[in-house]
């Protein structure tokens, strides 16, 4: 649907010279009527996404500190975004937690679909309620809950012990080492139900008798997972790939009530910098202008990932 | 989907030709300014700032607000008007002791009535940089390390002429008053006009297990530094974790900042917190007093968790009985009065020599009065209040101690030593400011400096240059 109302006026430039006069009034029709559809949309998607988001590249550009007067700054503030160090810690950290928000989830749900797709049975749907129950969590008590869960005697600890690992116990958001890997595990939980879901209505659109006809020719379980399954989901992959990406680039809830950047500045992202600049060291125009380049850096990954599943749709 | 993708690329490319359309036009119209809102809506001659047109003309009340025009030097009156007048009150700590307060006041003065606006505290200074800057700003806002650009956007009153009038500064302790003076820029502290009056002061201090003293063979609290590392040691020794630290946030903040505290030139310290011109943190007695802490971690004072652990969570640890000390505020005095009974003990950090002045970090509730507010003698008259026994009693309750410290109704146990302890720093002039006070970006500096330090993977030298780079930052050099 939106397809056709994004290339209506195309058609009508192309038309511009009538060949029929009673064309041309109702191409006009047709002209009014398209943007009296787009319209509401539009005025809403403008007011509450686009000026802002325009307001924002604005307000990048001068010194203010959220209260007085601001004075123009030009590009200064773009300038100490690229020259900031700790800024190239936290765009290290949070491509580290793609790995975790977007690499384990995918790999852990289209583990858990290939179990689930292949063993249907009656009552499939309470288990794509169960995985996805955590993305039903706000991120804030996600965030809290590990938190406590990674304390020196929290659940994480008291089950490793259990197990006989007392040996490894920490307080493991205190870890200069592993506190990142421990934050980005938050991620992994939360999101490889959303990847589960998706993979699963995905797997189930594949036709029945396909399997049958793979298992005829004597595949295994891995085998049909690869030859069957994987196909019909990369639409699926192409949409978690990118929507896990975006969660990992953007964090920021998580990190602020788990760890806060701590230890060091260790688990520092860039959506915790942006924050700090806006809202405690009152340098509003700079944190703009983090938050613009941030913008900018996930539309490229996002472009890039898309030209990928594009290249291998065209192959 | 790639296909969608590639739509919205096409569609973006329109956007951003509407898009330059909006910036150009923003661009045109110089109102838009980010801030100009804040300044323009403050009476015409004010654009620099209501507090600084006051301290230029000697403490007269010269800016907006209704208190005496023309000649400036406007006398301001301790008496509260007899007409109905309502004030609106904004805050964001101890709901139950702000709303005590204003009823005790309300009881005291009928003919005013306080409304008051609770904001989480994670929203308050966001929520009220747009409140206070508006036309219906409340009369009276709990103050926050945040207001300091409120004063440059000339939106807080000065409250020096109140001071004189009311004699503050024989009723409230001078050290606390002083935390919250504040020069024209908004920058530094302890000088200048004063923007808040204290309704409740906070202290931090020691907090001892008398049992575990005693098991770890210690007869009697530390009176100097040196005797209270030798106390850790026994601890140590006899098997107990001497301090209790969550420098997860902000406990291990306390502990550094104590031991800085009676470790180094104290005016001087004081000096580089306000943002004194010239004033720095790398001095050879910081990095002594730094090593001190970086010791105390490596020889294993401290919980091997204590990055991974909350400032609440140490509290919490202590109180069942984890470690012989605890370094933290009275904010904790009652969960652990409540936990250990007469097994916990309070005093203030034991002093580099014996008998040495008593010190502590610490700092106030504390509230101003917006420049916009149509009746500045009401909303003094709910400051002043706040020195009151009435007040005190109320302050006691609330968990803080009160400003006017002889007013503080007995106590016994942990609360008692709180106090005592109050009293010796109130006498002593010795309440010194957090330390994150310096800048807007020390704290996590701070937090995650420590942290480092405490790992051993900072030197203390190190710590305190990145400190002071932070601090150059916001003040200059």
């Amino acid at each position: 649907m939106s397809a056709d109302i994004v290339t209506a006026p195309a058609e009508v430039t192309s038309n511009r010279v009538p060949r029929r006069a009673g064309r041309s009034s109702r191409v006009n029709r047709t002209r009014f009527s398209t943007w009296a559809y787009i319209a509401p949309a539009f005025l809403l998607y403008g007011l509450f996404v686009i000026i802002p988001a325009l307001h924002t590249v604005y307000i990048s550009l001068f010194n203010w500190d959220g209260v007085t007067l601001a004075t123009w700054a030009g590009f200064g503030n773009y300038e100490s975004v690229f020259t900031s160090e700790a800024l190239r810690g936290a765009i290290e950290h949070a491509l580290v937690l793609i790995l975790f928000f977007a690499g384990l989830p995918i790999l852990l749900g289209l583990v858990l679909t290939a179990v689930l797709s292949r063993f249907r049975r009656p009552g499939m749907s309470l288990f794509r309620v169960i995985f996805f129950l955590p993305q039903i969590v706000p991120l804030v008590a996600v965030g809290i809950t590990w938190r406590w869960m990674y304390n020196e005697d929290g659940a994480v600890n008291q089950i490793l012990r259990a197990i006989g690992l007392g040996g490894i116990t920490r307080a493991w958001l205190g870890d200069f080492n592993l506190a990142l890997f421990a934050v980005g595990l938050i991620g992994t939980w939360a999101l490889t139900g959303l990847c589960t879901m998706l993979f699963v209505s995905g797997a189930q659109k594949v036709e029945p008798n396909l399997y049958e006809a793979a298992r005829l020719d004597g595949a295994g379980a891995i085998r049909e997972f690869r030859a069957v399954t994987l196909p019909a989901l990369r639409g699926e992959i192409a949409v978690a790939l990118t929507v896990t990406t975006i969660a990992a680039l953007a964090s920021f809830d998580v990190i602020y009530v788990s760890t806060n950047g701590s230890p060091g500045n260790t688990t520092t992202v860039p959506g915790l910098l942006v924050y700090r600049l806006a809202f405690t060291d009152g340098q509003v125009g700079q944190a703009s202008a983090l938050a613009v380049t941030l913008t900018v850096l996930i539309l490229i990954v996002v472009l890039i990932i898309n030209r990928l599943v594009d290249a291998k749709d065209e192959q | 989907m790639s296909s969608f993708f590639r739509r919205e690329i096409r569609m973006r490319r329109r956007l951003v030709i509407v898009g330059a359309g909006f910036a150009l036009l923003l661009a045109g119209c110089s109102s838009l300014t980010p801030g100009s809102s804040a300044s323009t809506s403050s009476t015409p001659s004010t654009s620099s700032a209501a507090v600084s047109a006051t301290t230029s003309t000697g403490g007269a009340v010269a800016s907006s607000g209704a208190v005496g025009s023309g000649s400036g030097v406007a006398a301001v009156t301790t008496a509260v008007p007899a007409d109905k007048v309502e004030l609106k009150l904004a805050f964001t700590d101890s709901p139950d002791m702000t709303k005590a307060l204003i009823a005790a006041f309300e009881k005291k003065f009928p003919q005013v009535t306080i409304t008051s606006q609770y904001t989480q505290f994670n929203d308050y200074v966001k929520s009220l940089k747009l409140a206070m800057s508006s036309d219906s700003a409340p009369d009276l806002a709990q103050y926050n390390a945040a207001f300091g650009t409120f004063v440059a956007g000339g939106l807080i009153r000065d409250l020096t002429p109140y001071e004189q009038a009311y004699g503050w500064d024989k009723s409230f302790p001078k050290s606390a008053l002083d935390e919250l003076r504040v020069d024209p820029t908004g920058k530094i502290l302890g000088t200048g006009a004063l923007i808040a009056v204290p309704g409740g002061l906070s202290l931090v201090g020691v907090y001892y297990n008398k049992q575990l003293m005693t098991k770890a063979g210690i007869t009697s609290p530390p009176t100097t530094l040196t005797e209270m590392e030798a106390d850790l040691a026994k601890a140590k020794t006899a098997g107990i974790t001497p301090v209790s630290v969550g420098s997860l946030d902000t406990g291990g903040l306390h502990v550094w900042a104590s031991v800085m505290n009676v470790s180094t030139d104290v005016p001087a310290l004081k000096n580089w917190i306000n943002g004194k011109a010239g004033s720095s943190i790398v001095t050879p007695a910081a990095i002594a007093a730094t090593q001190k802490f970086a010791d105390w971690a490596k020889k294993g004072y401290f919980p091997a968790s204590a990055n991974g652990t909350s400032e609440n969570d140490s509290a919490t640890a202590f109180a069942k009985g984890a470690s012989l000390f605890l370094i933290n505020g009275n904010w904790a005095a009652a969960q652990l009065d409540k936990a250990m009974g007469a097994n916990v003990g309070f005093m203030v950090m034991p002093p580099a020599t014996a008998g040495g002045k008593a010190v502590g970090n610490g700092f106030s509730v504390s509230y101003s009065i917006s420049a916009k507010s149509k009746h500045p003698e009401a909303a003094a008259a709910f400051l002043n209040f706040l020195q009151s026994p009435e007040a005190s009693v109320i302050e006691d309750a609330g968990g803080f101690l009160p400003p006017n410290a002889s007013a503080a109704p007995a106590a016994t146990g942990v609360k008692g030593d709180l106090k005592k302890a109050n009293q010796a720093v109130v006498s002593a002039d010795g309440l010194i400011p957090f330390p994150d006070f310096a800048a807007p970006a020390m704290l996590d500096s701070l937090e995650s400096g420590l942290q480092s330090v405490i790992a051993g993977r900072e030197q203390p030298q190190d710590f305190l240059q990145s400190l002071q780079t932070v601090w150059t930052a916001y003040h200059g050099s």
